[in-house]
């Protein structure tokens, strides 16, 4: 139960396409993110597996079965909105009771439902208040809560803590990670905030532009971004990337610096990417990378360095702990040449 | 507020409630057969078959009907004259002299409702603005105040004409006062000039508060501290009001006066109780003309009266284009809000 | 009451007089006079005898003879206070015979005196003719005319709020061809008032057969554009979310419509509710076209047709422009907040 699979699903807004073509398979009981910059499609195609939004084009299949043709009503999926949604002149019981008296339940099997619940989101003082008296988070969990009552085939989760101050969301993202361990169930979240999707998903999907640029787990997706847009999407600060001339197992930058490739990759010669995430940069006297420092930003346990290499290269370096360096200071850098990513002119990874 | 709110609840809401359950599940086989298309239709219904039937129709026959001559009430039974209505309405022999109209109580009906247009609006405005003004300083029992303007709003034309009769009677308590001061007693109804005057202040007396309102609600959206800046600037009060007050306060002016226009182009209600239109024509105006020609006389004429009404149609419609392109503006503006 | 005199004591500046201070004082005090004072008039009148209505001047209060009850007449006789040679004192009249009138001392009913009527005012006292506000009730039609008024305004209220709120529901909530259509017919007909389509709709009115039938009352005046651009203005605030999270719990468009949309708008029906009771209650034209015949009179064409009678009755007249009065002066006691508030926000009325 909960398996969701995507079939070439298009969609257009008059002539502009939003969606152009998604192939996609969320597991049973897996927590996937859907993770693009704004614009990109991610609510849309969300809202299109939870039938409020009709495909212009493909197949959306739950469970093996079409349901492409169905209302939203009738897909068994919940969905978290961004803004809750809550029945403002509702009490939060009321609020968890109606999708359930909607398909006439039995009453008691509702107040158990909803007993249950609240007990799991800790809930319970607030059920007979209306949503205006809750706070941001507590609005958050009877959010939650409207959508654990229906026992869904899947959870839908549209960016649930962007409307959350800092140090909210850090906490309820740990709570909605624990509630899928708990749960079990499948679930789709969609944010533009990558942070959040490394640290909740067990796969990742990155979408630019209407078109799914990658699948995977976070780490894979940090370690073996599949292209250039990936690479620079994940991870923060952002991966240096340089662009240059690819010859004989080494790369020459557009300022003249050369650097050296990873050992055992086969780069064919002409134009390449190189990229370098700044973690991996470190100090290193004749390195192959000199820069003129142009900002430190101190974060204590370690540092950012925004420099220049010229010719209209930038350079970020986090380096570790507290350096001693003042703005016009030239550092040299060097790296570990197994932890250079490669793409080549098409923005695609190389190896 | 909230006892207000649960004797609703109890009167009206719960056996509402109860009627819209029942109508749940026929209305859910409805939506599966019919689609959200045809929940659309379902919705649209009730309201757009009345408003088609009881608007929309009578303005399109209206045309049609003017155009027709006879006592028959039904369209079909009609006889077709073209132009004929419009053509008896407006010819006269000589346009400087009323009574050589042929309809000469429509001329007499068209020049009473200008000059009340005119005078009543201009009146009106006046002592809106002068009322919105000392409301908006007088910030203290800001509710009472208001009250007191805008109670008679609500009450009925009827009402309105009643009281002031009563008031304006031949014996009546303005009298007394007149008399009481040592001055001779008016015949306030019986008086052409009065009798037009009294319809005049008594409108303005019923429908004050109405534009105050609005207009303090313009008031009240400019913000404080334009002023206090100009007060910062040692600006005197008068120049404050004309560089200030007035500028900002003109969208919301002109709304009004465009509304007011409209309203008084119809004058009938209370006009009507108070003087029934005399004496003699002195206070007939255009509305209580179409319904006497149409309705009243013993000389029904429907196809005149439908005629009449046209122009006046034309005028309202002229002003109510205007009032919607004033209000296009002034939402752009932001400023009404 | 020390709120009142430090309103009265304010002034601009708090030092001096300015003369906008003055003027202020003096408008906003003859307001009060010329706002609420003749509606006073009017109920104090109300109370008073035909007798009283036809003295001039008028008295300030109700008053109604005082009458004293006299050994040996079976009826109570008028009090009269009597100033002659003899002094002032109090007589009752037993009869007037011309100038001349017959008196007894009540304390001493056996010697009748004769008084000439220029030495005596009759005594009253403040009362109140409840006759005038009972018998319309019980003698004449008003009663039935009061009902029909209260069925006017109650029905024609319900099916405004309901088909106005389906119809901005569907103009606000759904996406459709012909719906910005819709939308502009309706702000169009916002301003045609009825008295340009008066005689067409006669004749349609009549065409169903409701000439003479509260119905005809009604119908024409629901499907206000007003209560609908209204209630759509307002349900466009309503965020979509809500109605797709309504989707998810399996409501029907119907059962959103009803337990979403409906309550959340309840503000807006409050203030549409409040202006169509007004608007019912106090239609003149359309009824006075339409009705014909007493027994389906409203108030307001009742008491005109009351106030048009050759014979003015003017005592009964102004009890039952009281009654009529009543439920919007109550309505404006208690809802004046909404009032104001849907005046000042959206030009209603």
């Amino acid at each position: 139960m909960g398996r969701i699979q995507l079939h070439d699903i298009r969609k257009s807004f008059g002539a502009v396409d939003v969606l152009k073509g998604i192939d996609l398979t969320v597991e049973e009981g897996e927590l996937v993110v859907f993770v693009g910059p704004s614009g990109c499609g991610k609510s849309t195609l969300l809202r299109m597996i939870a039938g409020l939004d009709q495909p212009t084009a493909g197949r959306v299949e739950i469970d093996g079965t079409d349901v492409t043709a169905r209302s939203a009503a009738d897909r068994g999926l919940a969905m978290v909105f961004q803004s809750y949604a809550l029945y403002p002149h509702m009490t939060v019981r009321a609020n968890m009771a109606f999708g359930l008296q909607n398909t006439r339940m039995p009453k008691a099997e509702i107040d158990t439902r909803i007993a249950e619940a609240a007990r799991m989101l800790e809930i319970e003082p607030l059920l007979e208040r209306r949503p205006g008296q809750l706070s941001g988070g507590q609005r958050q969990r009877v959010a939650i809560g409207r959508a654990i009552v229906r026992r869904p085939t899947a959870f839908l989760l549209d960016e649930p803590l962007s409307n959350l101050d800092a140090e909210l969301r850090v906490s309820m993202r740990a709570e909605l990670s624990a509630l899928h361990d708990r749960l079990g169930a499948t679930m789709i979240h969609v944010t533009h905030d990558q942070v959040e999707a490394m640290t909740m998903a067990d796969r990742i999907v990155v979408l630019r532009a209407g078109k799914v640029e990658q699948v995977d787990t976070p780490l894979n997706l940090f370690n073996r971004p599949a292209n250039l847009f990936v690479a620079g999407f994940i991870g923060a600060p952002g991966m240096n990337l340089w662009t240059g001339q690819a010859k004989g197992g080494s790369v020459q930058l557009d300022n003249g610096a050369t650097l050296p490739l990873p050992v055992g990759l086969a780069v064919p010669d002409g134009a390449v990417t190189l990229g370098i995430r700044p973690q991996h940069l470190r100090p290193e006297v004749g390195g192959p990378l000199r820069a003129e420092v142009r900002l430190i930003e101190a974060l204590g346990p370690e540092s950012v360095v925004h420099a220049d290499m010229g010719a209209g290269n930038g350079l970020l370096a986090v380096l570790p702990g507290q350096p001693d360096l003042a703005r016009g200071a030239v550092i040299e850098l060097g790296y570990d040449p197994q932890s250079v990513h490669v793409f080549g002119a098409d923005g695609q990874r190389l190896g | 507020m909230t006892g207000v709110k649960e004797v609703l609840g109890a009167v009206v809401a719960a056996p509402l409630g109860w009627l819209a359950r029942l109508l749940d599940t026929p209305l859910r086989l409805w939506q599966r057969l019919a689609g959200q298309n045809g929940m659309v239709a379902f919705f649209l219904l009730p309201n757009m078959a009345i408003f088609t039937v009881f608007v929309l129709l009578p303005l399109v026959i209206n045309i049609a009907y003017s155009m027709t001559t006879g006592a028959a009430l039904f369209l079909p039974e009609r006889t077709y004259v073209g132009a004929a209505q419009f053509e008896r309405l407006l010819r006269c022999t000589d346009y400087t002299d009323l009574m050589t109209c042929q309809e000469d109580q429509f001329w007499i009906a068209l020049r009473n409702t200008g000059s009340f247009v005119v005078l009543q609006v201009t009146l009106l405005i006046v002592a809106a603005t002068i009322t919105a003004l000392i409301l908006n300083r007088a910030l203290r029992a800001l509710s009472f105040w208001r009250a007191v303007f805008f109670f008679p709003v609500l009450l009925s034309p009827v009402v309105v004409g009643l009281i002031w009769r009563w008031i304006l009677d031949r014996n009546g308590v303005l009298n007394a006062a007149l008399v009481g001061m040592g001055m001779d007693p008016v015949n306030w109804l019986l008086d052409r000039n009065y009798a037009f005057s009294a319809a005049i202040g008594v409108t303005i007396w019923a429908h004050l508060g109405f534009f105050a309102l609005i207009l303090l609600a313009g008031l009240q959206a400019i913000p404080r501290d334009l002023y206090e800046a100009a007060e910062m600037d040692g600006t005197k009060p008068a120049r404050v009001f004309w560089r200030i007050t007035l500028p900002l306060l003109m969208p919301n002016m002109l709304v009004v006066i465009v509304l007011a226009l409209i309203r008084a182009v119809q004058v009938f209600d209370e006009a009507y109780v108070l003087t029934g239109g005399g004496p003699g024509t002195a206070t007939l105006f255009l509305t209580q003309y179409i319904y006497e020609v149409g309705f009243a006389s013993l000389l029904k004429n429907p196809g005149l009266a439908a005629a009449a009404s046209i122009l006046m149609g034309g005028v309202l419609i002229v002003l109510t284009l205007l009032q919607l392109a004033l209000g296009r503006k002034n939402e752009r503006k932001g400023k009404l809000k | 009451m020390s709120r009142v005199m430090g309103f009265l004591t304010r002034r601009k500046g708090g030092t001096g007089w300015d003369w906008t201070d003055v003027f202020t004082f003096v408008w906003l005090g003859s307001a009060v006079f010329i706002m609420f004072g003749p509606a006073l008039w009017l109920v104090m009148s109300s109370f008073k005898s035909p007798a009283q209505l036809s003295e001039f001047p008028p008295t300030l209060l109700p008053y109604e003879a005082q009458t004293v009850a006299v050994e040996g007449y079976d009826r109570p006789l008028p009090l009269f206070s009597v100033t002659d040679e003899a002094g002032t004192r109090q007589l009752a009249e037993v009869r007037r015979v011309g100038t001349v009138a017959q008196m007894v001392d009540p304390a001493n009913p056996t010697e009748v005196q004769r008084i000439n009527i220029a030495n005596r005012t009759p005594m009253r006292e403040v009362g109140f003719s409840w006759d005038n506000y009972l018998d319309p009730f019980l003698r004449f039609d008003f009663l039935t005319y009061t009902k029909n008024s209260i069925f006017v305004t109650g029905v024609a209220t319900l099916i405004t709020l309901l088909t106005n709120s389906m119809a901005a529901f569907a103009l606000s909530k759904y996406e459709f061809r012909g719906r910005g259509f819709v939308v502009v017919l309706i702000i169009a007909t916002l301003m045609i008032p009825l008295s340009v389509i008066l005689v067409p709709l006669y004749s349609i009115v009549s065409g169903v057969g409701l000439i003479n039938s509260l119905w005809g009352v009604i119908l024409p005046t629901v499907a206000t554009p007003t209560g609908v651009f209204l209630l759509r203005q307002y349900m466009l605030t309503i965020p979509d979310e809500l109605l797709e999270a309504a989707r998810m719990d399996h409501a029907s468009e119907w059962q959103i419509y009803w337990r979403i949309v409906l309550p959340l708008t309840a503000p807006a029906l409050a203030v549409l509710a409040i202006f169509s009771v007004v608007w019912r209650w106090n239609d003149f034209l359309w009824p006075l076209i339409v009705l014909s015949r007493q027994e389906v009179y409203t108030l307001q064409v009742g008491l005109n047709a009351y106030a048009g009678e050759l014979n003015v009755q003017w005592h009964y007249l102004l009890a039952m422009t009281v009654i009529t009065m009543i439920p919007v002066v109550l309505v404006f006691i208690f809802l004046q907040r909404f009032i104001t508030a849907g005046i000042a926000g959206t030009g209603l009325k």
